[in-house]
């Protein structure tokens, strides 16, 4: 019996060996994002990749909102991806300051193949860049074309039209808007910061107030918030409980007639069958028409990864406008690649969304490069106005003393 | 005759040299309560003393605590989320163990009917996942969801943004999980009133007690130690409530931080860091969540003191 019993557990122990012997042979990378609504598509682009090159790659999402406390956590103890999504700016500088994120700067294609204003959001003070650029949504508002029709109603090409729009609407007894401030970001990300640009103008614009030459309660800050307060009036009943994730099925039932998102969302509507089309965030008469453009994913390799070439092989594919080509196939709706190079996508909706881009100022949100500790106060204040408890001034006053503190003047 | 005499004693020998065989029992239930619950506990005390993540952290001594209390941003949630978990503590210890109470001794009740069934129905929300709770409960709170059905039955006036408002959202998110847990209670207060003796409350009875009196007088003394068991456990699970909010509002708790529980600012300080940047500060969540150790402690031992072992 005793001779069995070694004789088997010698088996076991060689059969757990041979899982061992057999991975040396293929390359198989980790990939960590944010973005687990893709894990279909992104692992599609993957296998594209393994056909080409042979290196598995597999992607592992985990929930948006715990990405950069898991990932940091990973990085700490050392189980981090191989290669992982990069935040812009600030919070993606800070991995690459704290060594985890790889150098990119020497990656082939890197430097050339990107528009400045998209290594920007992926490069330190002193011009090393940290990650790929891999893609940038912008901030649009979906309307429902048949209900538009229907009504008789023109899109709006000026705010002063969305709003006549809106009254129009409210009073046929359509909810113009599908938005909430319940999920406590959208408000600020996709509706606020979608129609900034408009008011302030494009990075340059930016620059003068992240320095603290122009303050945040001057004329343009305290128009923007007031044509806010006054888009709030239409936003739905019990848009206090109202969360990101209802906006798509109101627009998509005809509840309402538009909804201020960003273009990630586009794939959504699918789902219900309805007719729609997105528009910029129009401009106050006379303004310059500008769009949010947002670098929102890059790509960078773990510094103590074990397969350093693959990784770095992969990061220069990126960078290629082929590799750009094949990942715009496989990027989910609504994400576009920022790449140097004509693009073109399957579905002529995306291309008609980053076709919205022409001919405006674009910029990234506004408090992500370098004003991020202003995020929350902004996010308390946009609720507060939309609910009628402060007004445009008193928060023009607030912001002015919160861009003090982080400006240190 | 001698024989028996050396048996009553217990039999030494290499692995039992004491006599004291029975630590051998106790010692793998001891070492995985100290490997995965007094270490990581103790641990955390110890890191409540750092600042900064795995491979960068530098002592600095009781700093964190004087953030947590003295710093206005962080103390005022702090306080927050104190005073917040003490109110769904409230409506805890108000509505769902007074209900639990009530429920058990009507369905103990000698002529009631369909006792076993209604026992399953008001313990079956205890067995539903608590997001999946959270999440129907949301939608069903919901306005722009929930309001054309209920107009359509009348209910109008019910369609309000419950979860929206600073006033409102706490409330109902207490009476959600109050309605998912009241079965706990519930069920344990049936087995304690089971356990009183039928000849006390035949007595009760042959002297004219009408069921009020029997119930204060009798039932309620003899059930002391439950109540004090159950309340110790309420206090004990809602300040480490965490997914209810998490399903229901934010882990922000939003609005406005009125729906805030200690077990979210943890979240948020220890663990997932506040939205967009995302990267926690483990040493003050650490201590956090010791300054809740001593504050339960400080609240356990009298109730256990004044509620067990009396007879």
């Amino acid at each position: 019996m005793r001779k069995l019993t070694a004789l088997l557990l010698a088996v076991l122990m060689m059969a757990g060996l041979l899982p061992a012997l057999t991975q040396a042979e293929t390359v198989k990378l980790t990939m960590g994002s944010w973005r687990s609504d893709d894990a279909e598509k992104v692992q599609a682009l993957l296998d594209k990749y393994k056909e080409l090159t042979g290196v598995e790659i597999a992607f592992q999402p985990t929930v948006s909102d715990q990405y950069n406390a898991t990932l940091r956590l990973q990085l700490d103890n050392g189980t981090g991806p191989d290669l992982y999504y990069s935040r812009s700016y600030a919070v993606g500088q800070e991995l690459f300051d704290a060594g985890f994120s790889m150098d990119c700067t020497d990656i082939p294609g890197v430097k050339e193949n990107f528009p400045e204003s998209a290594l920007d959001a992926w490069q330190t003070p002193d011009g090393k860049v940290f990650a790929v650029p891999f893609a940038a949504v912008s901030q649009v508002i979906y309307y429902n074309k048949t209900l538009f029709a229907e009504n008789g109603l023109e899109v709006p090409t000026t705010f002063e039209e969305l709003i006549a729009v809106s009254k129009a609407f409210k009073e046929k007894g359509i909810e113009p808007f599908a938005n909430g401030i319940a999920s406590n970001w959208d408000i600020l990300e996709c509706v606020y910061l979608g129609m900034l640009p408009n008011y302030v103008g494009g990075a340059d614009q930016r620059a003068l107030y992240e320095s603290g030459e122009k303050k945040m309660n001057d004329e343009a800050f305290l128009k923007s918030l007031q044509d806010f307060a006054e888009l709030a009036q239409y936003l739905p009943e019990g848009f206090e409980s109202l969360t990101n994730s209802d906006g798509p099925a109101m627009l998509g039932l005809g509840r309402s007639a538009m909804f201020i998102d960003g273009s990630w969302t586009c794939g959504t509507f699918a789902d219900y069958g309805v007719e729609w089309g997105a528009i910029a965030f129009p401009a106050p008469e006379g303004a310059a028409p500008a769009m949010c453009f947002h670098p929102d994913m890059g790509i960078t390799g773990n510094n103590a990864t074990k397969y350093p070439e693959e990784v770095k092989a992969f990061l220069t594919w990126l960078a290629t406008p082929e590799g750009a080509q094949t990942t715009s196939t496989y990027l989910p709706q609504g994400f576009f690649p920022m790449i140097d190079a004509p693009i073109t996508f399957a579905d002529p909706a995306v291309t008609e969304i980053l076709a919205l881009n022409d001919g405006k100022v674009l910029d990234a949100r506004f408090v992500w490069a370098k004003l991020l500790n202003m995020y929350t106060p902004m996010v308390e204040q946009l609720n507060a106005l939309t609910k009628g408890e402060t007004t445009p001034e008193a928060v023009a006053e607030v912001f002015a003393a919160e861009q003090a503190k982080i400006v240190g003047q | 005759m001698q024989t028996t005499v050396q048996r009553k004693t217990s039999s030494k020998n290499r692995l039992n040299p004491g006599g004291r065989y029975w630590i051998w029992y106790i010692l793998p239930a001891l070492l995985m309560y100290c490997l995965f619950m007094a270490y990581p506990m103790l641990d955390s005390v110890r890191l409540s003393l750092y600042e900064g993540t795995t491979g960068a952290r530098t002592f600095v001594g009781f700093a964190n605590y004087v953030r947590l209390f003295t710093d206005p941003e962080v103390s005022a949630r702090f306080w927050g989320a104190f005073r917040n978990t003490w109110v769904f503590f409230a409506y805890h210890m108000l509505v769902q163990n007074v209900l639990g109470m009530l429920f058990a001794v009507v369905l103990t009740n000698r002529t009631m009917k369909g006792r076993q069934f209604y026992q399953t129905v008001v313990f079956i929300p205890c067995t539903i996942a608590v997001m999946v709770t959270g999440y129907l409960f949301k939608l069903i709170l919901n306005p722009q969801f929930a309001g054309p059905t209920l107009r359509s039955v009348g209910l109008g006036f019910l369609v309000k943004p419950w979860l929206g408002s600073e006033k409102t959202a706490l409330n109902v998110i207490s009476l959600v999980s109050v309605w998912q847990w009241v079965g706990i209670p519930t069920m344990m207060f049936v087995a304690g009133l089971q356990g009183i003796s039928e000849d006390l409350l035949e007595a009760a009875d042959i002297a004219g007690a009408n069921s009020w009196q029997t119930f204060w007088y009798i039932k309620y003394p003899l059930l002391l130690p439950v109540v004090g068991m159950i309340a110790i456990l309420t206090f004990v699970s809602n300040f480490n409530a965490f997914d209810i909010i998490y399903a229901m509002a934010t882990p922000d708790g939003a609005p406005n931080y009125s729906t805030d529980l200690i077990g979210s600012l943890f979240y948020r300080y220890g663990v997932a860091g506040k939205h967009p940047i995302g990267i926690p500060e483990p040493g003050v969540g650490a201590a956090i969540s010791t300054a809740v150790f001593f504050m339960l402690l400080a609240g356990v031992v009298p109730t256990l003191r004044a509620t067990q072992g009396k007879e």
